[in-house]
């Protein structure tokens, strides 16, 4: 199920928490956790199974580096049996194929693929179920005792299926006791409808130009079409993401959780280490504290930085997508990453504003090409275009319908993407209004949704 | 901005999401929604097979969407976001001035080209006279109604390459200057993909003009409204707009010179005339002429001049074949979506002697069935 579904709005939701909040305080875990396989078996039932399997797995494995804590190599030992396990799973049914083609492909063999359906999420609860052993091993949180605890923890439905991944360690004390209150309700509820807003009225409208171009052929397109389309992708994906995470963020604090914050504008930043600060970030703290620091950092000499740069960006870049593209993709900020603390910082320091966001869009640009084909040849075609390398026209008159068809909800798109609305909403009673009027919108989208993607289904 | 006001919109929207909710449950079922022309998803039987394929939950989604209550009010404010944000299309109909509506043609594909060669094959299989009649769309012919910018496909480059790729130009009649001459008139439907009759009396004009046949002049018809309500197929694709509705014309001669006998060859059913009362009262009211598409119609008339004529054609035929029927002793109609036998042997059995092929162009662009010219 997605949280931008009438039925997820006006069926699950309203049951869930009608539950949720009758059940006394030891049930209420339970209540999650059963609602969370529900609201996951949704789409893939079978996958239900994969969910329990994971639950049992990371419960015994908690209990087990916890019983020999006192016993490093022995409790490593099962550190590194849950990792391998959930590893084994993203593997099996993310990655399999991918490897089989990779294989075929250098050897030329001809292994027939899997072609498994991909369960949804599986990259954001894996990595936050391996958090959990890695936490408890590291002792950054106790041992859950209680299966149904963990249970919750693992399928939590609010950020099961697009994030932000939640680290044990931010929700083990919460997952125990935690205060559920009508004005934290009201909280979540305002940060949920600001994620239902961007992802229904916004992402889904300006993704259709996206569409658009994307679909046609390049040779048909103007220089001018190949720009906006990339930029109405940007703002879409953006806006999908973060409303999603928004969703997540508000849900939680419904049922009396903190999330962390998953994005931060990343769209005013002004070097590209800036926007991985504010984009994703929940994805990025993980690789930070799970590989790269383990690996030694930057504190064991210029070779080692580099060699855990490439790891980490490359597995970045794996993890969006069972492509070489991906791959491309996360490598080139790693390349821009590197390069930026290696001078490119010091040179943009002292260029004015205006220059470092046009170099941070541009870069980011880019690589929303890479992102989005999954044939490389394709993505290269896109960005010939764009520079003008294909002697397309520089205009023609389809730009100009795309451009007057979608002004308005680029402009607003815009507008969202800085703090700048945030700023000029300062009366509470038309903050409310305007919240509800984003509810009544987005009701009306739905109910006619011809286009209402969900761009994370590979993740 | 934080913490006062959250009880409130705690509340608001525990009562709003709530009371939808419950409206969800209390208000009965739609079986059929008029405004989007299409049978809405029903309730879904839960058995063990659909609940562990999927199939369950993905039609119950439908079913929740389909039968939200007040669906056509909810749409209908969408629609109404949509023009005041400038949106200028939905759903691939474009919002013309004046109330038109209008398809977003694209440029067409391998289906046209292929579809040029069934004709081909068909006119060298045959030694009968064979007229290629490819009907433009609204679009083409009102084109300054356009949203600024639009730019669809220009049909006149179509009908181009239909004719240079045929194996004699012969047969071919080309409607877009005649069509244009006549713009002022109600020649096409505002809120359907259709021409009106009158229209279609103007390509039978200029059908008769060709084939050097003596046409009935329009002087001898009078016009007679069937419906002031119809809201056609780009009515419903593009969802709830706000337009006026469509009136349905019939010409009909003022002193009938012949009579008819129509027989619905699949179906066992005859009539003495071309109409279908039964859809005035429903949606799709185009399908009053002939009650629709059907794979085979033969029209006997008393006007025994041996001419016998073969239409292969969609739907756009269907307000031409009575002005026809007042030139031919036999009018066999094929619908080659749904006619899927030997039409060689058909022309040599009835002794068929004319031939007219007739498609929209934008149908022609797409239709698969013609492949069947080939296949004997």
């Amino acid at each position: 199920m997605v949280f931008s579904s009438l039925t997820f709005l006006f069926v699950f939701l309203p049951i869930v928490i009608s539950i949720y909040f009758a059940a006394p305080s030891k049930f209420k875990n339970l209540v999650l956790f059963i609602s969370s396989l529900i609201f996951y078996a949704w789409g893939e039932p079978v996958y239900i199974l994969l969910m329990i399997f994971s639950t049992i797995v990371d419960y015994i494995n908690g209990i087990l580096v916890d019983k020999y804590s006192h016993d490093k190599n022995k409790s490593k030992k099962f550190v590194i049996i849950s990792v391998i396990i959930n590893l084994s799973l993203l593997c099996i049914f993310k990655y399999a194929d991918f490897i089989i083609l990779t294989i075929n492909g250098f050897i030329g063999t001809d292994i027939p693929l899997l072609k498994l359906p991909l369960p949804i999420g599986i990259s954001f609860y894996t990595f936050q179920t391996m958090s959990y052993t890695i936490d408890v091993y590291r002792k950054e949180a106790p041992v859950q005792r209680n299966i149904i605890s963990l249970g919750a923890y693992v399928s939590l439905f609010p950020q099961l299926i697009a994030g932000p991944i939640v680290r044990y360690q931010t929700i083990a004390e919460q997952i125990n006791t935690r205060k559920e209150t009508l004005d934290k309700f009201g909280e979540g509820v305002s940060r949920f409808l600001i994620g239902l807003g961007k992802k229904v009225l916004i992402a889904n409208n300006i993704g259709m130009l996206w569409n658009i171009i994307q679909s046609s052929s390049i040779n048909n397109l103007s220089v001018l079409s190949l720009w906006f389309g990339i930029s109405a992708f940007s703002l879409q994906i953006y806006f999908d993401f973060s409303g999603y995470s928004d969703m997540a963020i508000g849900l939680g604090k419904m049922f009396g959780f903190d999330f962390l914050e998953n994005f931060n504008y990343p769209y005013i930043s002004q070097s590209i280490t800036e926007f991985w600060r504010r984009w994703h970030i929940s994805l990025g703290s993980w690789f930070k504290d799970y590989v790269y620091i383990p690996l030694g950092g930057n504190k064991k000499g210029k070779f080692k930085t580099y060699r855990n740069l490439f790891i980490v960006w490359f597995l970045t870049g794996l993890w969006h997508g069972a492509s070489w593209n991906f791959v491309i993709w996360g490598l080139y900020f790693g390349v821009i990453i590197t390069l930026e603390k290696i001078f490119l910082i010091n040179i943009l320091k002292k260029a004015p504003k205006f220059f470092r966001h046009l170099y941070t869009t541009l870069i980011l640009f880019i690589s929303w090409v890479f992102f989005n084909f999954e044939e490389m040849s394709e993505g290269i075609e896109y960005l010939k275009g764009m520079f003008g390398f294909k002697e397309l026209p520089i205009i023609d008159v389809n730009f100009l319908y795309y451009l007057t068809n979608y002004a308005v909800v680029f402009i607003v798109g815009i507008i969202c993407a800085t703090p700048i609305a945030k700023k000029f909403i300062k009366n509470k009673t038309i903050y409310a209004l305007i919240l509800f009027v984003i509810y009544f919108l987005s009701i009306a989208y739905l109910v006619d949704s011809s286009f209402n993607p969900f761009l994370y289904f590979r993740f | 901005m934080k913490s006062k006001c959250n009880k409130q919109i705690a509340v608001i929207f525990i009562i709003s999401t709530i009371l939808l909710s419950l409206l969800n449950i209390i208000v009965t079922d739609k079986e059929f929604s008029e405004l989007e022309n299409r049978y809405l998803q029903k309730k879904p039987s839960l058995t063990y097979k659909k609940l562990l394929s999927g199939e369950f939950s993905e039609d119950f989604e439908k079913y929740i969407t389909d039968q939200f209550p007040l669906r056509n009010w909810w749409i209908k404010i969408k629609s109404d976001v949509e023009r005041a944000v400038l949106k200028k299309d939905n759903n691939g109909i474009y919002f013309g001035k004046d109330g038109y509506l209008f398809e977003m043609y694209n440029k067409p594909e391998k289906t046209f080209y292929k579809n040029i060669e069934y004709i081909n094959s068909f006119i060298d299989k045959t030694n009968i006279n064979v007229s290629i009649m490819a009907v433009p769309n609204s679009f083409q012919i009102y084109s300054e109604k356009l949203p600024l910018f639009a730019n669809p496909y220009d049909q006149a480059k179509v009908l181009n390459d239909l004719k240079n790729n045929l194996v004699s130009e012969a047969g071919f009649i080309d409607l877009i200057g005649v069509l244009q001459d006549k713009k002022d008139e109600y020649i096409y439907f505002k809120t359907d993909h259709h021409w009106t009759m009158l229209g279609a009396y103007y390509g039978y004009l200029e059908y008769c003009k060709v084939n050097n046949i003596e046409a009935v002049s329009l002087e001898e018809f009078q016009i007679i409204e069937k419906s002031n309500e119809f809201y056609g197929t780009y009515y419903s694709k593009a969802n709830g707009t706000r337009v006026k509705p469509d009136k349905l014309e019939i010409l009909e001669l003022i002193k009938s010179k012949y009579s008819y006998l129509v027989n619905y060859i699949y179906e066992d059913e005859q009539s003495d005339n071309f109409y279908d009362d039964e859809y005035l009262s429903k949606k799709d009211k185009y399908s009053y002429f002939f009650g629709g598409n059907h794979s085979l119609i033969t029209i006997k008339t008393t006007n025994k001049n041996g001419k016998k004529l073969l239409v292969i054609k969609d739907s756009y035929a269907n307000a031409m074949i009575p002005l026809l029927a007042n030139n031919f002793e036999e009018i066999h109609v094929v619908d080659l979506r749904y006619y899927k036998y030997n039409i060689y042997d058909y022309i040599k059995e009835n002794n068929i002697n004319e031939g007219l092929v007739l498609y929209n162009i934008s149908n022609f662009n797409n239709d698969t069935g013609l492949a069947i010219l080939n296949y004997y």
